[in-house]
């Protein structure tokens, strides 16, 4: 499995936006995966690995907040609800429309931020998100393109899109 | 993702409204390769959606611009224990 590590690793840092925790998180999918590689089929072993991180993620949460052990639904409300905290690369200066699109992208919902990050950020496939969140490859590419429209419109609105489209 | 079954409807030039269904599977390249060209030749004829599509291109671009560092450090750690583990070295967390 070692060739997906890369694609690992990126992707538990956009779940938990810490560097040591994304790390732990890779350890504990690998961990997961190996003791499950029998029931493997063998086709889609990114899918499969990205499957299994999620798993390993809900199931972190839940041991630092036992009262969600008891919740069947906590899962995605896990995934949901973490707040990010700024990583430190802003020592690099941001024209107006990164900091804009940043900004949009900080006021929407996490359940369409999350979808965002994986796609734009992380580079993964609909299908992909989808089997990282646990949710219909409809569904991400719903929130998806409505988030997309949200930053479109926020930035029409701070008067950023004059010069493009409308 | 293949929107148009075989035949007259294949052929046909996509409208503005079609497009904008699709575009941003277009964005992200999840369309069949048919379906791509269709929406590609659009774009190119239709400048309302062609500068569309390059909004949402910047849009794209700076978000990946955004994304956080991956701990290049974590790398060889880990694959270090990808290794052990495989080697059976490596117990339950």
């Amino acid at each position: 499995m070692l060739p997906e590590l890369d694609v690992l690793l990126r992707v538990a840092m956009s779940l938990t936006r810490n560097s040591a925790d994304a790390e732990d998180l890779v350890q504990d999918t690998l961990v997961r995966a190996y003791g499950a590689v029998e029931r493997f089929d063998g086709r889609y072993p990114r899918a499969w690995l990205l499957t299994i991180m999620r798993n390993a993620q809900v199931n972190r949460v839940r041991r630092r907040r036992p009262e969600l052990l008891r919740d069947p639904e906590a899962g995605d409300r896990i995934l949901e609800s973490q707040t990010p905290h700024d990583s430190a690369e802003q020592d690099a200066l941001r024209d107006a429309f990164d900091a804009a699109v940043e900004d949009a992208l900080e006021a929407l919902p996490d359940k369409f931020k999350r979808v965002v990050r994986l796609v734009d950020l992380d580079g993964l496939s609909y299908q992909e998100a989808a089997d990282v969140l646990g949710v219909p490859i409809g569904t991400v590419m719903s929130r998806l393109h409505r988030a997309r429209h949200r930053i479109r419109d926020r930035l029409d609105d701070a008067d950023l899109l004059t010069r493009r489209a409308r | 993702m293949n929107l148009f079954r075989r035949g007259a409807v294949a052929d046909r030039p996509l409208s503005c409204h079609q497009v904008g269904k699709i575009l941003q599977s277009f964005l992200d390249a999840e369309l069949d390769e048919i379906t791509t060209d269709k929406v590609a030749e659009h774009l190119e004829d239709c400048r309302r959606c062609g500068m569309a599509a390059d909004v949402y291109l910047e849009i794209k671009a700076s978000l990946g611009r955004d994304a956080p560092a991956v701990p290049e450090e974590s790398l060889p750690r880990l694959e270090e224990f990808a290794r052990r583990l495989t080697a059976g070295e490596e117990g339950e967390t």
